[in-house]
This record gives structure tokens, C-alpha cells and sequence, in this order.
């Protein structure tokens, strides 16, 4: 059989059908990709979030059939940037935005274009972050291209690009704890960084139909697109896995054997080991191949992708925007919260729209501009009230048509609140906000940062972090993205958190409690509390989020 | 012909103390307080200030206030006419916030309307009693009404009256000034520095501490020096009025007197906050 690896370019038709094979890889990763949060409290959301990112991004690309890889490419980006959600969803839709750029006179990709392309992400998405961090999957695609940028030659061909491309992504990877000593310390690696990696590792596996832009009718090449598709009826089959141990493997010769019997194959390794992961029907085939060559079998991992894909995390839907005022407002604000209580509060003050949202529940780029159209005001504020959607508000103030949106980058409710009261300060003193949004943004950026916050969470497993030893179950307290304390009961961390972020200009504790703690419970806490800290006034609000049982504000 | 004196008088939230009253002959007619059943004029003797407020947080209901009845109007003219007064100047709680100046009119009308001047002060408390103290003391002087007129004018528009609203609670469930409510929200405790002008309150800062909005409200009083007149105002709160007191000692003239406003205001308002009424030397220019 001759060798599959000949054709140097791929077009538009197989470039959709290698991201679909990619997404569908991506999505079985999501999990694990969640379980790399460097904290103990539940905010493991890269995984779903970069998962969203991709579907939406799909779903402008879905329908394509003829187009060149300019079109595809430019429309995938173009979904990414309206479906991303979180940080890392935000920094992959940059990363493509950047490729579809370089690529906007193509009608086919080959290997110089495709290094150029990557390039060209890697900068789109360092220049789409205010302080760029290091370790994380900004580093991971700046070396990654870096690396691809060295080798690539006008005769290497795509798949072996893409193969130097996925390497030196991964070799990077591993590097990430190094760089970010938080990482490290939870012996982690980063999580957006890994997403990355696996979303890279998809495309390469889909090495057969990068190829083979021709084959694209067969059946086996429909088999990832249909996996986009929910309405089809079409079969998902099995996602097989196992490793190969042997003498004088031949990685090339299992990678083209391998290939007549399914799809999205990925073949890895050396001589003596090789890693093979193959999606296809029957599953006993790639392993009977495997068996039959002589080598020994080890981890096989057979999953079935039809049940996985019912299983799959579904987006929420359930967005409310409240427009408010029938004419034309000089300025309008919204707001991203979770809870019912937390949202009458931020309308209470005010606010024109409300998004639902918070640590694990990123809205995206598209939630934020239906928000944004419902909102009748000549500009606009928005309040992301978290550090993982600080990106995406930004991306959606990009985007807003003809008007001016400026994203205050608050990290908590708490910020936010504040930052709207002094917004509405500003107002009464008679101040003409529209006409200063200017002198508006500095006094809320002020009134965010004056105010200090905690959050206690739960923690969902054992762990050791900033010298702490913290047993799942234990109630965390969090600070400015700092650990503080833990401990058995709510009112242990919560004291012993006050003690340490209190100080003497502190007057004003507001308590927000969660959906799962009852009023009378927060009013008896509250009651200590104010024995303990008499000079203190206190205010205990309703705020209804989930995952913390109380979110707290000192000023 | 006889002298014809003019009388200056007014209604208890005027918040003037009784030496100022007393020697410059103010005639003042209480508005009520009314606790459960019982309705207690708020004229500094049979209504007991520091009592109310300190029960007022744990009273079942929030007391409401009520303006004097036509017939006692009737009767507090009456009685100055008959004690000599040719005419009368009449100056009272902003008619967009009570019904007293309605009373009032009833009560001239029965007796002698052409005799009484009636005056919305468009102010509370000692914002009304700058300008029935300015008043009486040219009545005193054998002013003209024109002149005096002129002065209640001036006096006005030379006056501020701000205050740090310790808690809306009050203010949500008298419902007296339900734009401001509106505006400042209920669900967060939020203290607002508010102004008193043209017969209406509204915010002019929002704080959620203490000390921020006496900040504020420093800087407010700063900018109205140099100062003729000046009253720091409080509500069961003499020790935070001191206090502000010494904070501003620099700019505080001769003429400075802590007043704990009446119960009538104080009932919609609530304990603990403070206020100043700032009256501008330029007044007199």
C-alpha cells in the first residue's frame, strides 16, 4: 500500500472534517480537563467551557460543503469568538481568530501557511490578554509555533507539521508547572494548556482525512461530522485505546493498517512502544490488528461514543436578560451573577440586564451581546464580577456594534456591587456620567478595589495547598484568589478568615448567602458574629448562589 | 395710627430653640406625632425626644406624623391678632412633604387672609429655622414685610441642609419621599448623603460606611464656608454630632448649635443619623 502521507495541502472540506474529528476527541477529554483546577473549590471548567467554545465554533461550519479553507476557517473562528465562554474558551477563539487571519487568501493549506498560521495565533491570543501569564496555554501555543516555525519547509508534508506541532505542544505542556508555581505546588499542569494539547492531538489523529481531502463522501470520513450533528441518526461506534509493546514496531506501517479499519486515528510512540487510539465500529478489529502483529497489549480502554454523546454536558440555555427602559438611556449596565437573590440585588441597584452566571458557569461571547442588544442605552457598562469572564465581556465589548462598551474588570459580585454603587453615586452627585464615562469607570474602579472579599466554598477533595492541609468536605476560605483558612464548620473559616482580612477600617461586613443555607441558620451566624465583632455593623443579604455557601464583602 | 407689628411664626420643624423662639418672639404651632392611638404635639415639652427615639426601633408600628387641624390654625392666628400683631409671616415644612401649609391656609382664611403671608420654606428643619430666625430678628428691627420677604428669599437661597441617612428603613416604610426610596434600592443596606432643597430630598452620594459618607458630607459642609450660620443635626445621635463637630471646628462659626431634630422628621428618618444646615455669611451681602 502506498503511502498516505504524500498530499502537502489539505482544502476547506477536509479542514471541517479534521476539526470535527477534533471536537469529538475534545469531547471526550472534558472531564479530565475540568479536573485540572489548581484549587480545591469547584471551579474545574476549562474542559466544558473550551468544549462550548468548539461546538458553537461548529456550528457555523456545519453546513458548509465547498468552501475553501479561507471560508471555513474565518466561520470556525467566527463561532468561537461569539460561543466563547471562560478564559481559556476566550484565548482558543483568539488562537483561531489569529489562524483564520493568515489564511484569508488560501483556498488550501499547506505546511509554510499552516506555520505562519500558527504564528499568527499564538500572537492574536497574547495580544487579546491585558498580562499575559506564563504556563498556560498561551505559552503552550507561542512554543508549540515556535518549534513548528523552525522545521517547517515549503516539502514537509501537512500531517508531519501538524506531528511537530502536537510534540513540541506537548513537550510544553509538561513545562507549565515549571512556570507557574501554582501549578507545581497542586502537580497540575495547566488546564487550558492541556485543552489545548488534546484539541491539537485531535486534528493530528484525523491525520487520515487531513490527507485526503477526496475522501472525504466515504462513510468512515462522515462518521466525526455526524457526531456534531445531533439530529442525525447516525452511529458514533467505539473509542478504542491501547498501547503496544513490542521490538521494531513500525509506528507508520500500524498507522496505515490501522487506518482502513476506522477513524480519528492517532498513533504514537516509538519502537518499543506505541500508542494507539482509533474511534470505529467494531471494536475488536483494531484490537485483533493489534494482537495479530505480535506485540504485547496493554491499557485498552474501549468506550462507547453514542453513549457518551447523550451523556455530553449540554449548554444552558436558560438566559434572561431584563430590558428595562423603552427610550434610549445615555448608559445602560449589566451584570454577571449567580442566584435569583444576588440578581435582585444587582437590579435592585439598578442594573439593566442580569446574565446568570459565575465560577463555573461562564456565559459567552454571544450571551453578553444578546444581552448587550437587549439593553436600549447609548453605552453600555458590564460588570463580568469574575476573573474567568473579565475576556470574554472584553471580546463582547469588541464586538458590539456601533456602541461603546467598557468592561470593568471586577473579580467578585462583591466588586461589582460596590462598583455599582458608586456608579449610582456618581450619579446623584449630579456628575453627568455620559457625558464622563471616563471619571464614571475610574470611581467604580476605585469603589471594586476599596472593597475586600471572601468566599467560602467546599472543598471537593484532599489536597495541600499554600501550607495548608485541606480535607474534602472542609469549608475554604478564599480571598482575592488566595486561600486563607479552612475549616470543619462554616463559622470556624469564616472567623478565622475575618480575623485575617479584618482591619481597623473595616466597618461594614455584608454577608450574602447561598441557595443552600437557610436564613434562619445565616441570622444565627450572623449573631455571633457581631458578638465577636461588636464595633462591626452587619448586613445579611440573600443572594441565592450555589457552590459558595457565603460570599462576603468588607468595607 | 397704631404700630403695626409684624409677627413671625411658624411650625415646630423649624427645629429653633427655645431661647431664639423665646427672645425673639417666634409664635411656633406643633405638628403631631402619633404613636398607636395616641396623637402627642412635637412641641418640645409633652413629646419627650431622647424617649421616642430610643423606643422608636422597637415600636410595633411606625409612628406617623399629621400636620395641626384647621381649627387650631384658626386659633394660633387668632391669638396674634388679638396679642397685637398687624401682620403675620407664616413659614412652614415644604408643601410637596406635608400638609401643614394646607392647615395653615384654612386657618388664615378663617380669620384674616389678607394679614398673613404664608411662606413654603422649602426646607426642613433648621433650613426653616434660618430663615424664621433671619425673619423675626428684622421683624424685631421693625423691617418692612417686603424686606422681610426679601430676606426669607435670600436666607434660602443661601442654605443647605444635608444629612447621612444611617438606614433607610424609615424612609421605606414612611413613604414620604418615595422617589428618593425608589432610587436608593432596599435590598442593601446603603447609607445616602442626601440634600434637602426646593421642598424635595435627594441623594447626592451613596455610601455603604460610616466614615465615607462623613466624609462626604464634611467635604459638603467645607464647601459652604464661610459660614454665618451653622447647625449640626442629629437624630439620637449627640455623640456623632460632636464628633462631626470637631471635624469641621475650623469653619464653625459664632453662631453654631447642635439640634436634635423633632420627632415629627425624626419618626421618618430614624435614629442615628446626622446632618448639617449650613447658612453662608454672603447671605447678607
Amino acid at each position: 500500500m502506498s503511502s498516505c502521507r504524500g498530499k502537502n495541502s489539505v482544502d476547506g472540506k477536509a479542514l471541517k472534517l479534521a476539526l470535527a474529528s477534533a471536537i469529538a476527541q475534545f469531547s471526550r477529554h472534558v472531564d479530565r480537563i475540568n479536573e485540572m483546577n489548581v484549587f480545591p473549590v469547584p471551579d474545574g471548567d476549562t474542559g466544558i467551557n473550551m468544549y462550548h467554545t468548539l461546538q458553537r465554533a461548529y456550528s457555523e461550519i456545519s453546513h458548509l460543503d465547498d468552501s475553501d479553507v479561507a471560508e471555513v476557517s474565518r466561520r470556525f473562528a467566527y463561532g468561537a469568538l461569539m460561543g466563547a465562554r471562560g478564559n481559556s474558551g476566550t484565548i482558543l477563539s483568539q488562537l483561531l481568530k489569529g489562524f483564520a487571519e493568515q489564511l484569508q487568501t488560501a483556498e488550501a493549506l499547506d505546511t509554510p501557511q499552516f506555520a505562519l498560521a500558527c504564528k499568527r495565533a499564538a500572537q492574536f491570543a497574547y495580544e487579546a490578554v491585558t498580562s499575559p501569564v506564563e504556563g498556560t496555554i498561551l505559552t503552550v501555543a507561542r512554543e508549540a509555533a515556535e518549534t513548528l516555525d523552525l522545521h517547517a519547509n515549503d516539502v514537509m508534508a501537512l500531517p508531519d507539521a501538524l506531528d511537530i506541532l502536537v510534540r513540541a505542544a506537548q513537550a510544553s505542556l509538561r513545562r507549565t508547572p515549571e512556570l507557574l508555581p501554582i501549578l507545581k505546588e497542586s502537580g497540575v499542569v495547566d488546564s487550558g494548556a492541556l485543552g489545548l494539547v488534546l484539541f491539537l492531538e485531535g486534528l493530528a489523529s484525523s491525520d487520515g482525512k487531513f490527507d485526503f481531502p477526496g475522501k472525504a463522501e466515504s462513510p468512515v470520513a462522515a462518521g466525526p461530522g455526524a457526531l456534531m450533528d445531533s439530529s442525525s441518526d447516525a452511529s458514533y461506534g467505539y473509542d478504542v485505546q491501547f498501547l503496544m509493546l513490542g521490538k521494531g514496531l513500525n509506528i507508520a506501517q500500524i498507522r496505515q493498517d490501522l487506518g482502513q479499519v476506522g477513524w480519528s486515528l492517532l498513533v504514537v510512540g516509538d519502537d518499543s512502544a506505541v500508542k494507539v487510539h482509533i474511534h470505529v465500529d467494531n471494536p475488536a478489529l483494531p484490537i485483533d490488528y493489534a494482537v495479530q502483529s505480535g506485540a504485547t497489549l496493554d491499557d485498552i480502554v474501549v468506550e462507547n461514543m453514542e453513549l457518551q454523546f447523550q451523556r455530553r454536558p449540554r449548554r444552558e440555555t436558560s438566559f434572561a436578560a431584563t430590558p428595562k427602559h423603552q427610550a434610549r438611556e445615555a448608559y445602560g449596565m449589566i451584570a454577571v451573577a449567580p442566584g435569583d437573590g444576588l440578581r435582585a440585588v444587582f437590579e435592585d441597584l439598578g442594573c439593566e440586564a442580569v446574565i446568570p452566571g459565575g465560577q463555573g458557569r461562564n456565559p459567552s461571547v454571544e450571551d453578553f451581546l444578546v444581552s448587550i442588544d437587549s439593553v436600549n442605552a447609548a453605552s453600555l457598562f458590564i460588570l463580568p464580577n469574575n476573573r474567568n469572564i473579565i475576556l470574554t465581556a472584553r471580546q463582547a465589548a469588541e464586538n458590539a456594534a456601533e456602541r461603546r462598551v467598557d468592561v470593568l474588570p471586577t473579580t467578585s459580585v462583591i466588586q461589582g456591587i460596590s462598583a455599582l454603587i458608586a456608579l449610582r453615586s456618581f450619579e446623584d452627585s449630579g456628575e453627568d456620567v455620559s457625558g464622563g464615562l471616563d471619571s464614571a469607570l475610574s470611581e467604580m474602579r476605585a469603589a471594586a478595589q476599596q472593597v475586600c472579599s471572601i468566599e467560602i466554598a467546599r472543598a471537593t477533595r484532599d489536597s495541600r495547598l499554600g501550607g495548608l492541609a485541606i480535607r474534602c468536605g472542609d469549608f475554604l476560605a478564599t480571598g482575592d484568589g488566595q486561600i486563607l483558612v479552612a475549616g470543619a464548620t462554616i463559622e470556624a473559616s469564616m472567623l478565622d478568615a475575618l480575623a485575617k482580612v479584618l482591619k481597623a477600617e473595616h466597618e461594614l461586613v455584608t454577608l450574602y448567602y447561598g441557595d443552600d443555607i437557610q436564613e434562619r441558620e445565616a441570622k444565627k451566624l450572623i449573631e455571633r458574629l457581631s458578638f465577636t465583632y461588636s464595633e462591626l455593623e452587619f448586613d445579611l443579604v440573600y443572594g441565592g448562589q450555589d457552590l459558595y455557601p457565603f460570599l462576603i464583602g468588607l468595607e | 395710627m397704631t404700630f403695626k407689628r409684624i409677627q413671625v411664626a411658624a411650625d415646630s420643624v423649624c427645629d429653633l430653640p427655645a431661647e431664639i423662639v423665646n427672645n425673639l418672639d417666634i409664635r411656633i404651632i406643633p405638628t403631631y406625632v402619633n404613636i398607636d392611638d395616641q396623637s402627642i404635639p412635637d412641641d418640645g415639652a409633652r413629646l419627650d425626644r431622647q424617649a421616642f427615639y430610643r423606643q422608636l426601633p422597637s415600636m410595633r408600628a411606625q409612628p406617623t406624623t399629621s400636620a395641626p387641624s384647621p381649627g387650631e390654625a384658626e386659633a394660633f392666628y387668632r391669638d396674634m391678632l388679638n396679642d397685637g400683631a398687624g401682620k403675620i409671616v407664616s413659614i412652614h415644612v415644604p408643601e410637596r412633604l406635608s400638609g401643614v401649609l394646607n392647615t395653615m391656609r384654612l386657618g388664615a382664611r378663617a380669620v384674616d387672609e389678607g394679614r398673613v403671608t404664608l411662606v413654603d420654606s422649602l426646607q426642613l428643619t433648621f433650613g426653616i429655622g434660618f430663615q424664621v430666625w433671619a425673619a423675626a430678628e428684622l421683624a424685631v428691627e421693625g423691617a418692612s414685610l417686603d424686606d422681610i420677604l426679601e430676606a426669607i428669599e435670600r436666607v434660602r437661597q443661601h442654605t443647605e441642609v444635608y444629612a447621612i441617612i444611617d438606614t433607610m428603613q424609615y424612609l421605606q416604610r414612611s413613604g414620604r419621599v418615595n422617589s428618593l426610596v425608589a432610587g436608593i434600592g432596599t435590598l442593601l443596606k446603603i447609607k445616602p448623603i442626601v440634600r434637602v432643597a426646593d421642598g424635595d430630598i435627594t441623594s447626592l452620594a451613596r455610601s455603604r460606611t460610616w466614615s465615607r459618607a462623613e466624609a462626604k458630607l464634611k467635604a459638603l459642609t467645607q464647601d459652604q464656608a464661610p459660614l454665618d450660620r451653622l447647625a449640626i443635626l442629629h437624630i439620637d445621635n449627640r455623640v456623632g454630632a460632636e464628633r462631626f463637630l470637631d471635624s469641621i471646628r475650623e469653619i464653625a462659626p459664632q453662631e453654631t448649635h447642635i439640634i436634635e431634630v423633632c420627632p415629627t422628621l425624626g419618626a421618618h428618618i430614624g435614629p442615628g443619623s446626622i446632618g448639617v444646615a449650613t447658612l453662608k455669611q454672603d447671605w447678607r451681602n
